[in-house]
């Protein structure tokens, strides 16, 4: 026992050089697989959370997601949901959109914003409430994660606080 | 007796110092042939980069494989790892702004990352947030970082991938990630350099805990709040990386806290101290890499038949007060050791070593160093020197 445990303390040590050559070849590949298929995703209120259904327009379509309920114990921030246009370089120089954002049947909101085609412009939206779920918000630009307007890639993303969350979302 | 040192394997009792003095300098030939398999490593690490077709990437690599190896050579032939592991450390920790600083710029014209960037996913993952991102995923399967899981055309540091590379260095280095590959600590260690003596020298052993006290709070913070509170609030390093765009009187603040942090614990305290006062002191990412000490196969010893309980050389030289009188008598280091080796090289007895857990203290201590200088400077080669050539690569385009 006294000559295993050093044998087996430096067949350790020299394991670690092996793990350092095998990193870029093999392990990082399998540590990175594996972090992936833990099944993990990134916060809803960053990503925007899962698209809920499409709406088919002239040229292009509107993905809305489902309401994010941010689940934080100390930081309540307001529910929102994602609605996003796409392909953003399909899109007329104007939207004006109704949007039924908790698929009822019944539009919930109005969005209206311009679209440059400079892609690096700053967006402003204006948001006129048909329902209680959402409030009527003007200038709308990237205040913060709830409320905002911006290009991800081919797409413009709006982002729109909700209210009444006592009533059953869906149809 | 062991040829390389000097040791009288297993032999109890202290032999003459000249006996075993580790610091004797060994041959150029053999140096050269242990600096040897670095080069052939190296050389693959940096292969892509010599093929490719401007000349910038390959003069980056070349300066990179020279520096990285010529260092090594040094630490073959002097026996010394503290000070050349420091001057590869410290050109890491001065280096990887500029290229990152120039990379943020050419991509999105400013060090700010605004909130498109980030609903994009396209952070890029700093395993600093990695502590804080344990509780929530457990408890809601969601990762609070804006980032993506999988790498991206848009953003290759994804967090699965900055998570697999530190968990390798985990394996490999247990906390020597903090002193070979922590692209943050070396601009402290830097700026600890800068003079002879420390101006501060009186500093209470017990201000050592707070990293634990940090890394506490955030961990419940960010599970009770879903963010990364220390991205958001204390980590002083965004003063030099990239923050969230000052839009607001939160954000203008929040930005105040990381410049006065980095001027304070990186660039002042380092200075009067000689001491990583960040490290020390703040780092939440530190106290949680402590834990993997405990699984590293490697750590420093005090070997106590030799060690002339002189106590101040050792804990002195150390730059996060991972060593005190305690410690010292129980033989060993505090559990923040990052494994630096300013203690060993420093101590003229050769009483505190490299050991590999397992093994019969001070029996062959210098196997014990050549086996982590491999694994840990073939990690530091691989991804320390990565950055540093990207940043080279940057500073020849820009002169170019």
């Amino acid at each position: 026992m006294k000559r295993i445990v050093p044998i087996l303390a430096y067949t350790a040590a020299a394991l670690t050089i092996v793990a350092v050559i095998l990193s870029p070849f093999v392990l990082m590949g399998w540590f990175v697989r594996g972090v992936a298929a833990l099944g993990l995703r990134t916060d809803p209120v960053y990503s925007g959370g899962e698209a809920a259904y499409a709406i088919p327009k002239s040229g292009y379509r509107i993905i809305v997601n489902r309401p994010v309920v941010p689940k934080s114990l100390l930081r309540a921030g307001p529910t929102f949901v994602q609605i996003a246009w796409e392909p953003a370089s399909a899109l007329p120089a104007r939207i004006g959109d109704e949007v039924d954002v908790d698929h009822d049947g019944r539009p919930d909101l109005v969005a209206r914003f311009a679209v440059p085609r400079d892609r690096t412009a700053q967006l402003q939206a204006d948001v006129t409430s048909l329902s209680p779920r959402v409030a009527s918000m003007r200038g709308i630009a990237r205040q913060s994660f709830t409320s905002a307007i911006v290009r991800v890639g081919d797409r413009i993303v709006l982002r729109v606080p909700l209210a009444d969350l006592k009533r059953p979302m869906g149809p | 007796m062991d040829t390389e040192t000097g040791h009288p394997g297993g032999v109890q009792g202290s032999p003459p110092f000249k006996q075993c003095h580790p610091n004797a300098p060994r041959s150029i030939p053999r140096s050269l042939l242990l600096t040897l398999p670095m080069f052939l490593w190296a050389s693959l690490m940096f292969s892509r980069a010599f093929a490719a077709r401007t000349a910038a990437p390959k003069i980056a690599a070349l300066v990179t494989l020279v520096f990285t190896v010529s260092l090594f050579f040094l630490m073959m032939r002097t026996r010394r790892t503290y000070k050349w592991r420091r001057v590869f450390f410290v050109a890491l920790g001065f280096l990887f702004p500029v290229g990152f600083i120039a990379s943020l710029v050419a991509l999105r014209g400013s060090m700010s990352i605004p909130i498109d960037q980030m609903i994009a996913g396209d952070t890029p993952f700093c395993f600093l947030a990695i502590p804080m991102m344990i509780v929530p995923a457990a408890l809601t399967r969601t990762l609070i970082f804006p980032g993506s899981i999988l790498p991206t055309a848009s953003n290759p540091y994804a967090i699965a991938a900055m998570v697999a590379l530190w968990l390798t260095a985990t394996i490999v280095l247990g906390k020597g990630w903090c002193s070979f590959a922590c692209f943050f600590g070396g601009l402290e260690e830097g700026f600890a350099a800068i003079r002879r003596k420390a101006v501060i020298r009186d500093i209470h052993p017990s201000l050592r805990l707070v990293p634990w006290g940090v890394l506490a709070g955030i961990v419940l913070l960010s599970a009770a709040t879903l963010e990364p509170t220390y991205c958001s609030w204390l980590c002083p390093f965004k003063a030099v990386t990239e923050f969230s765009e000052i839009r607001s009187a939160q954000t203008a603040l929040q930005f105040g806290i990381f410049s006065t942090l980095f001027a304070g614990l990186v660039v002042v305290l380092p200075v009067l101290t000689r001491k990583r006062t960040q490290c020390t002191f703040l780092c939440p990412f530190g106290a949680f890499q402590s834990l993997f000490n405990k699984t590293s196969i490697f750590d420093i010893r005090v070997d106590r038949e030799r060690c002339a309980d002189c106590v101040t050389l050792c804990s002195g030289a150390c730059p996060t007060l991972s060593m005190n009188p305690q410690s010292i008598a129980a033989g060993g280091t505090l559990m923040s050791c990052m494994k630096c080796g300013a203690c060993v090289d420093v101590c003229k007895k050769g009483a505190a070593v490299w050991h590999v857990k397992g093994t019969p203290l001070s029996v062959r201590p210098e196997t014990a160093r050549l086996l982590y200088l491999y694994a840990a400077w073939g990690f530091a080669t691989m991804f320390g020197g990565s950055i540093i050539a990207n940043s080279v690569e940057t500073i020849i385009g820009f002169f170019a």
